[in-house]
């Protein structure tokens, strides 16, 4: 497998990161020592030298009254970065804490205070900062809090909204239950989550400060002169454009890269302390080369719907590379038959299924095996053609039916959709098939129904609007990922009775995802059962339950919890599914097995035929017993 | 205490009140309806329902999150349904919580020390370093070790989680657990790990149990008693061997048949037993007679007008149908 040894994600950050800093600390370092670096003196006038152009005296020229143009541009960057941070932090201070307090509060501060907020930002900023200008008098530090004050509004809804969202959150209730006072989950609780947004609201900020200080600067209600700054400058500059057009390029430039470096060190600092961010794990085992099918390859029969051949998915990791997330997959479907593809979260049924349609996405791809369905191979289809598979060959239903139908359009006109795209039907045609679609799926009063938006049906009615979806272009195979998993049980057993009444009609091949084994055991004729990314055991499903061969199945089955009456400790498998980047070289369950031995360390292959095993102890352990 | 029990609520009523742009009048939802419960000290009283069923509300009213309508709840001497969700500290720390979702319960900024030791800031006045020892205690007792302490939420699994949730949970040794699915979202392998540590746990610390659940069987393992809701009434509740083995309620048989059975050749007698079922379409509530009547496959015609008071069972404990009473004429007690 091909390993990208580049980390295009962490490279592309240092790459901004670094320029973008240095400019920031080189402006901090003059800024500072600016009497020390600057040549001349910035106030210092000499009409003979007036509109010099750049010379080895005067690095980049002089201005109308011969003062020197760098002096004033380093002298100018100490105003800019005093007032940026000035105004950023009277934004700040103002606006994040009584954003909080209103978001938590809500009733009638909110009411009163946003109006007031509103009518803020309905103005245009800068007539604003004119208005509190004119109460306030010219001046720069004037300039920065009426600024501060125009600023602080982003401030405050940004926090009103970020509380908004949080106190939603299972972890305030939680906090709530401790007995944490009201300041103390916000401040304590709520308050870290908002730095994400902050950070870009402050780099934002601190741009659009300085911008406003050149603009303020330039009407005169800024720095009045002689004082410089990069406003003023630009200010002179637009006098004097006829005679030295060079003026303006210094202080323009200087404000250009100075907001841009701000606003991509804050991308990269708002991206570094992204909360929820996985710290990268380094593997333990090198990314093995996973060996290629060593089972036979066999060709299809000719009553398969589905025949999946030692199938290997890779999935992209931030640094870069590619993991595999499924190895070694080999499946077959037949007409009309029930395969259940179980195991827990993590495990790579999910994958397959996609797979099958193509829709893995940009994030990963099929290096290896074939995928073949109904005698065409789709593993070298393009985009187009997968498009044309999908929904005439195969469909598929979704675990939650209410996030799976698209909020926007009526039922109806989601099942008719289908129906004019992929049969040509006309309008009318379309939509009276809906409406016996629905029927067939066991929704009264249908015609009804069909003019009704997914919310305002129940999860069970939504899904089997979902399965109504699915079946329409009659599809020879119905990929079924986890359908009844966000259902009530008693809608679960309505909706499993749906499924096996339809194939009777329909004839479709189900491959029925689920982690739950009970659920198999009402709808499968066969069980394949998928751990780390491998099948690790695959059979008839009363062989399976009646004599499960896998370490893993078995215990699946004895954790299952009607699987016993008794009182805990129930059984358990130990430990947790590895992540497929710490997957052991050898027998992925290994780690979590009571019966693992040495040998279980090296590359274990799949035998049988009929039924299959990946364990190399499976005829000498008797696992029906523990159950 | 003697025979009374930690908490007795009696006659509940949870409502939330809704109101759409174009309503003068908020339009009451009852959430919960008339709920009587009680849990002895170092007991379990598993709660069992589907969605909509509001054992969520109770939970949520029993931990002072969302105000009581009506009823009462005393919680060991302390009157709560009078605090209007404004426990107390007395009261918070003795009756803790853990929710369902173990990614959103967990605060993302948070480390795991900073999670477990947070009750102990907010009620005790320990050192650091006793806090920090007391932290470490607890993150061995759910089988985690102090090189978690410093890491986040999101560096862990669902399972491990769930373990960070309970340790902080324990951390002042609450006499009322409030266990809101703690399973649910967690894989089968792990289910029964965190079933075996709550169980565990509780026999060593005394603590008693408000188990909510929707799995019958999950619940069963480790409940004394089982209650089980529809629509915001209690239907059945009783010993846990008894309500899961005998269920008297049509509703609870229900519950557990809809559960497939292991073994594939009894399901597929007992599938072949039932037909495919249009979608329950009437209204589910169902505001005069049983709350089960639109759904019940044994519904008497007394059911459409007369809602059944609770009629015990033999057994022990009680459930709301006719069909309990007319097997038992004679008794009918609470």
């Amino acid at each position: 497998m091909k390993t990208a040894t580049k980390n295009p994600y962490n490279a592309s950050m240092l790459a901004v990161a670094i320029p973008a800093s240095t400019i920031l600390i080189l402006l901090v370092i003059v800024s500072i020592g600016a009497e020390w670096i600057a040549p001349y003196d910035p106030l210092k006038q000499s009409l003979r030298e007036a509109l010099q152009s750049p010379s080895s005296v005067h690095w980049l020229g002089t201005d109308n009254l011969g003062r020197d143009v760098l002096s004033r541009l380093i002298f100018g960057g100490r105003i800019a970065l005093i007032s940026s941070l000035e105004a950023t932090l009277i934004a700040v201070v103002l606006g994040v804490p009584l954003g909080l307090f209103i978001g938590y509060r809500g009733g009638w501060w909110d009411w009163a205070v946003m109006r007031l907020v509103e009518a803020v930002v309905s103005i245009p900023g800068i007539m604003v900062a004119i208005v509190i200008i004119a109460i306030l008098g010219p001046g720069l530090h004037r300039a920065m809090i009426a600024l501060g004050i125009l600023y602080s509004t982003a401030f405050l809804r940004l926090a009103r909204s970020v509380v908004l969202a949080e106190r939603e959150e299972v972890y305030v209730k939680a906090a709530r239950v401790i007995g944490a006072s009201s300041n103390r989950i916000l401040l304590r609780h709520i308050l870290p989550n908002i730095a994400p947004p902050l950070i870009i609201q402050v780099t934002l900020t601190i741009g659009a400060v300085l911008l406003a200080e050149a603009g303020l600067s330039f009407v005169g209600l800024g720095v009045q002169p002689p004082g410089a700054s990069w406003g003023t400058m630009l200010n002179t500059a637009a006098t004097y454009m006829a005679l030295n057009a060079f003026l303006a390029v210094p202080p323009g430039l200087a404000i250009v890269i100075t907001v841009l470096s701000v606003n991509l060190l804050g991308d990269v600092l708002r991206d570094s302390v992204g909360r929820g961010i996985a710290v990268s794990v380094k593997p333990t085992t090198p990314t093995a080369k996973f060996a290629e099918s060593t089972t036979t390859t066999s060709q299809p029969n000719a009553d398969d719907i589905l025949h999946i051949q030692g199938l290997q998915v890779v999935v992209n990791s931030k640094d870069g590379s590619e993991f595999p997330v499924i190895t070694d997959l080999s499946f077959s479907i037949k007409k009309g038959e029930t395969l259940g593809l179980v195991g827990e979260s993590g495990c790579g049924k999910t994958i397959t299924g996609l797979s099958i349609l193509g829709l893995i996405g940009t994030g990963g791809r099929v290096t290896h095996g074939t995928i073949n369905l109904n005698n065409t191979e789709l593993t070298a289809f393009s985009t187009q053609q997968m498009e044309q598979i999908r929904g005439d060959e195969v469909a598929m239903v979704f675990q939650d039916p209410t996030t799976s139908l698209n909020p926007a359009f009526t039922v109806g006109d989601q099942i008719a959709e289908v129906l004019r795209v992929k049969q040509g039907m006309t309008k009318k045609q379309a939509w009276a098939r809906a409406v016996e679609l629905i029927d067939r799926v066991g929704i009264t009063r249908p015609a009804e129904r069909a003019k009704a938006y997914p919310h305002e049906l129940s999860g069970g009615m939504a899904q089997r609007i979902a399965i109504a979806r699915a079946l329409s272009c009659n599809p020879k195979l119905l990929i079924a990922d986890e359908p009844t998993t966000a259902l009530d049980v008693t809608i679960q057993q309505e909706i499993l009775d749906l499924f096996r009444d339809l194939q009777d009609e329909f004839g479709m091949a189900i491959l029925f995802v689920t982690h739950d084994l009970a659920v198999a055991a009402d709808i499968c004729d066969r069980v394949c059962v998928m751990y780390a990314g491998e099948l690790v055991e695959m059979a008839n499903i009363d062989e399976l339950f009646a004599t499960p061969r896998h370490p893993y199945t078995a215990g699946l089955l004895s954790a299952m919890p009607h699987a016993s009456d008794r009182k805990p400790p129930l059984p358990t498998i130990k430990g947790t599914v590895p992540v497929p980047k710490l997957w052991p070289t050898g027998c992925r369950f290994s780690e979590r097995c009571d019966y693992s031995q040495k040998a279980c360390e090296q590359l274990i292959t799949l035998t049988g035929t009929t039924s299959q095993v990946r364990c190399i102890r499976a005829n000498e352990i008797n696992l029906g017993a523990s159950i | 205490m003697g025979d009374k029990p930690l908490i007795e609520i009696n006659d509940l009523w949870v409502t939330y009140w809704a109101r759409s742009a174009f309503q003068l009048r908020s339009k009451p939802f009852h959430a919960v309806k008339g709920v009587s419960l009680s849990i002895k000290a170092g007991q379990t009283l598993g709660i069992v329902g589907e969605s909509g069923s509001g054992k969520s509300s109770l939970a949520n009213a029993v931990l002072g999150l969302v105000p009581v309508e009506s009823g009462t709840i005393r919680f060991d001497q302390h009157e709560l349904s009078a605090m209007k969700t404004r426990y107390p500290a007395a009261v918070r720390k003795q009756i803790q919580a853990v929710f369902q979702d173990p990614f959103s319960s967990l605060n993302p900024s948070m480390t795991v020390e900073d999670i477990i030791s947070e009750p102990l800031r907010v009620h005790t006045k320990m050192s650091n370093d006793q806090r920090r020892d007391l932290v470490v205690e607890l993150l061995e007792l759910v089988s985690l070790s102090k090189d978690h302490l410093k890491r986040h939420p999101h560096e862990f699994s669902g399972g491990q989680r769930q373990r960070i949730a309970i340790a902080s949970a324990l951390a002042l040794q609450p006499k009322l657990l409030v266990l809101d699915e703690p399973v649910s979202a967690l894989d089968v392998s792990t289910q029964n790990q965190i079933i075996n540590l709550l169980y565990e746990r509780r026999d060593a610390l005394g603590i008693a149990y408000m188990l909510i659940a929707h799995d019958l069987a999950l619940v069963h393992h480790i409940s004394d008693r089982i209650a089980v809701m529809y629509l915001g009434h209690i239907v059945e509740e009783g010993p846990a061997d008894r309500v899961y083995k005998n269920p008297a309620h049509p509703y609870t048989k229900a519950l557990l048949e809809a559960v497939p059975l292991l073994d594939p050749a009894k399901q597929r007698a007992r599938r072949a037993a039932r037909k495919a079922q249009p979608a329950y379409d009437t209204p589910r509530d169902a505001q005069v007679g049983c709350p089960y009547k639109n759904r019940c496959a044994q519904v008497l015609p007394k059911c459409q007008t007369q809602a059944p008071t609770p009629f015990s069972v033999k057994g022990g404990g009680v459930a709301s149908c006719f069909l309990v009473a007319d097997a038992q004429p004679t008794s009918e007690a609470l």
